[in-house]
């Protein structure tokens, strides 16, 4: 589905990923762990056009995305649930969600059942369906993350960029947060995780990618990462986790 | 080495120096001084639109006010120019802190149009205050006598240049000093910046104090260089002119200050001489092109990016020969130009020629304070709290509510924070963790309830001085400085180590020079107490996100506080940067320091929490010894999950 080869990017002359691939075949969850600074969040950007790749490619469904701006790639398909949330805090959940599918209005995304979509939505996150006509600003941290996560589904994406869902929820939310990753995935929708919670990550992923220095320093089935001494040692470590 | 760097600026002194000496025409010579004068006003107005970041369309007014003083000292009272300098500065400054009182409740857009307001208002007053100000007559001046003679039009100059460069040091020295630092850090955190000691309030007062005092200057400069004034020089266009020489010269910069003056002083000439035109258009034209040219064959652009400004460019330098008189065409080809530079050199002329110099040089980003120095061990950094009580009650919130409307999002809550102990502080997302923090550090004056620390009320101070009474904070979305460098964000929550004034900082004394050396070593100690030694001289904003939290924790020790908060300092750190973080929480506790936690990753706040209370809905549900909340059902209802 969304395909990485030799990536490279950075700002101005700093570079921060030298040459990664990734490969996110469709209806699978691929995550990617490293530590601060290893140039994730730069991936993250550099796959969804906020920045423009200095090198590479990086193709969603066979079409080269890169050098596209980040509009247009959401319109082919391609949904962020960026750190930090983001919602539109002035507006209702409702409305936040409706946003989520605005290409879908704009005829340049299949337009489908809006409606219908947007119940599903609400019956999957129901903290959401209690509160859709609340503003999102006065939501909680926790629900604010399912609303960034439910406004991407209702792009009725190819794929799902989740970065860092986890980032500040109290325990029992983050639980929450990868049941219902578990969930989409149940569904059959394809994702992308970025985590500095490896070890959840890894659970819930089918391939994971570890990323140091902006290189790809090591990769394989998740199960195998999940025991693999020298990830479980830099990133699974005790003090980690929940 | 630190002359060598200082060369190119010197030979500019030189030049202008000698100048007179070799421009004979009365004119030219004038017309340099004026762009002198406008720059001693744009030093003071980058202080408020490049340092504090606010709009201030009051300077035409300010700049008005210092020539009347002097116009005014010269007609009534026969005083000299040595008298009027700084009665023109006095007077000019004092209602420069007129100007910033509503810039205290009003930022943004709104500040722009109280400014716009007041400068109107002066224009007028100038223009009905005949008795004193001869009204729309306006004042007629000679120029200053020298050994009994009228100065002539050169010896005038030098008089300015001497001021100019007396004012581009003094300038420098400002912003480089503890005060530019405060100025900074209100720009890019307010929150922050109070929370560190430095009041916001104080500082935006300081800064448009200062700035309207260079404005003064400027203004009494220029009365008696055009020896007359009146009131519909000092308009809102002449406003809006002055913002414009910022933003195109480059803020934060004196270079650009110059050059920003050099450009509104010019192009008004410019557009009246159809050959000059032709002549500055065609050399614009070349430079971009070399420019775009030189950037596409390094890779570092694309064809796309240039097409538009290259043809824009080129085309008036065609246009310019097309044409046969300038006259009709003038205000169109000066708003055109003005949209190229604004929308395309965003960060002004001297912004843009850094950063494509960085981009064509491949060097990175050269840092603000040179070289890399390491950290002196010797240096005490964490100041052990002199009254080791511990176990003495340190905090002490009583029945505290904060109501938000009908919410209440802290009801009741009572916390005792013991001295030298880590209390923790957990709770699902939205419980009034983040709200407690704000009602410690005065961000949120609570409706009802007590807050005693160290047995003194908390409650209605402000935060800058709850902070300088010993407590200090971490944000939960990381609130740093973010345009200044990492050593720059400690240097401000060191503020309160400097007792300098202005006048110790502009002349350098020694007081000022040993405590801002005081104050580096102790800011690189910090530094390398979280392991942040080599990116001292990195921005803040450009630090991976772990290595922010950290840096706004040694920020936090540089208040020497008594009681530290940290508010999610785990939040998006990997596993091996935990164990760091929970090293340097231990090390810091050890010097006596008392915490409160708040903190959603658990195995932290079991390793290092003696004490923990639980907040769920506002209300405190639970509270104990960290293994025995853990066991709480109704912690585990709430937040643990099983």
């Amino acid at each position: 589905m969304l395909s990485i080869k030799n990536l490279e990017a950075g700002y101005g002359k700093v570079k921060v990923l030298h040459g990664i691939s990734i490969d996110v075949p469709k209806g699978q969850v691929i995550t990617l762990i490293g530590s601060n600074g290893a140039g994730k969040t730069t991936t993250m950007r550099a796959i969804t056009g906020m920045i423009k790749p200095t090198g590479g490619e990086v193709t969603l469904g066979g079409e080269k995305i890169d050098g596209y701006d980040s509009h247009k790639i959401a319109r082919l398909g391609l949904a962020h649930s960026p750190e930090g949330r983001r919602v539109f805090t002035t507006m209702s959940v409702n409305d936040n969600l409706l946003l989520g599918a605005f290409p879908r209005f704009t005829g340049s995304r299949p337009k489908g059942d809006i409606k219908n979509d947007l119940e599903h939505a609400l019956e999957m996150f129901p903290r959401l369906k209690e509160r859709r006509n609340q503003l999102a600003g006065t939501l909680s941290g926790g629900e604010q993350q399912m609303l960034a996560m439910a406004r991407a589904v209702m792009l009725n994406p190819e794929i799902i960029l989740l970065d860092e869902p986890s980032m500040g929820l109290a325990p029992i939310l983050v639980e929450e947060v990868f049941k219902i990753i578990s969930n989409l995935k149940a569904q059959g929708v394809t994702m992308l995780l970025v985590e500095q919670f490896a070890a959840a990550a890894l659970k819930v992923a089918d391939y994971g990618y570890v990323l140091e220095n902006g290189k790809i320093a090591t990769h394989g089935p998740a199960s195998k990462l999940q025991n693999d001494p020298a990830v479980k040692a830099a990133y699974l470590g005790g003090a980690g986790g929940h | 080495m630190k002359l060598k760097s200082h060369i190119p600026l010197l030979v500019a002194i030189g030049a202008l120096i000698c100048l007179p000496l070799f421009i004979h025409n009365p004119y030219y010579i004038h017309l340099t001084e004026t762009i002198l004068i406008y720059t001693i006003l744009l030093f003071g107005l980058d202080i408020v639109v490049g340092y504090i970041g606010q709009v201030s369309l009051g300077h035409a007014a300010l700049f008005g006010i210092g020539s009347y003083t002097a116009g005014v000292l010269f007609i009534h009272f026969g005083l000299p120019i040595w008298a009027s300098i700084p009665a023109s500065i006095v007077v000019t400054a004092i209602f420069g802190g007129i100007l910033a009182l509503p810039a205290l409740k009003v930022i943004g857009p709104y500040l722009a149009m109280v400014t716009l307001a007041f400068g109107t208002i002066a224009q007028i007053l100038i223009n009905e205050m005949t008795w004193l100000t001869e009204g729309p007559l306006g004042i007629k001046l000679s120029k200053p006598s020298f050994m009994g003679a009228a100065m002539t039009e050169a010896e005038f100059f030098w008089v300015v240049a001497a001021i100019t460069i007396l004012a581009l040091i003094v300038v420098d020295r400002f912003v480089k000093s503890q005060m530019g630092r405060a100025f900074e850090a209100l720009r890019d955190s307010p929150i922050a910046c109070d929370c560190m000691g430095v009041s916001v309030y104080r500082f935006k007062v300081i800064a448009f104090v200062i700035s309207a005092g260079f404005a003064g200057l400027a203004g009494c400069l220029y009365a008696y260089s055009e020896q007359y004034i009146s009131p519909n020089t000092y308009n809102n266009e002449l406003a809006v002119l002055f913002l414009l020489g910022i933003i195109m010269g480059g803020r934060k910069s004196r270079l650009g200050a110059a050059i920003g003056a050099a450009i509104i002083v010019l192009l008004p000439k410019l557009l009246d001489d159809i050959n000059l035109f032709r002549i500055v258009a065609s050399i614009i034209a070349i430079v971009v092109v070399v420019g775009a040219s030189i950037a596409l064959s390094k890779k570092v652009t694309t064809f796309r990016r240039v097409a538009i400004p290259l043809t824009g460019v080129v085309g008036l330098a065609i246009f310019s020969f097309w044409l046969n008189s300038i006259a009709d065409w003038r205000l169109s080809i000066f708003g055109f130009m003005i949209l190229l530079v604004v929308y395309y050199l965003q960060n002004g002329i001297v912004g843009f020629a850094k950063g494509f110099y960085q981009l064509i040089s491949g060097k990175t980003k050269t840092t603000r304070g040179g070289a890399v120095e390491s950290a002196d061990d010797s240096v005490s950094f964490i100041s052990a709290v002199a009254n080791k009580n511990i176990g003495a009650e340190l905090l002490s919130v009583d029945s505290v509510l904060m109501q938000f409307g009908g919410l209440k999002a802290l009801n009741n809550v009572s916390l005792s924070i013991k001295r030298g102990t880590i209390h923790g502080l957990i709770g699902p997302n939205g419980s009034g963790k983040s709200t407690m923090m704000n009602v410690l550090t005065g961000i949120y004056i609570p409706t009802a309830g007590t807050v005693l620390y160290a047995g003194e009320s908390v409650v209605g101070k402000t935060s800058s001085d709850i902070a300088l009474s010993g407590i200090a904070r971490t944000f939960q979305n990381v609130q740093l400085f973010g345009e200044m460098t990492a050593i720059q964000n400690i240097m401000v929550g060191l503020h309160h180590t400097f007792k300098s004034n202005i006048v110790e900082i502009a002349l350098h004394l020694p007081r000022y020079k040993q405590e801002e050396a005081e104050a580096h070593a102790r800011a690189l100690a910090l530094l390398k107490f979280v392991g942040l030694e080599d990116l001292a001289n990195e921005e803040a904003r450009n630090l991976p996100y772990g290595k922010q939290r950290l840096l706004e924790i040694a920020r936090a020790l540089a208040l020497d506080p008594e009681l530290l908060l940290l508010d999610e300092p785990a939040a998006g750190l990997t596993a091996p940067d935990i164990k760091e973080l929970l090293r340097i929480i231990r090390k810091i506790r050890d010097s006596g320091i008392t915490f409160i936690l708040i903190e959603h990753h658990m195995d932290v706040v079991m390793s290092v929490c003696d004490t923990v209370s639980v907040l769920d809905f506002g209300q405190k549900i639970a509270e104990g010894k960290p293994a025995e909340v853990q066991a709480d059902e109704k912690v585990i209802h709430a937040y643990l999950g099983t």
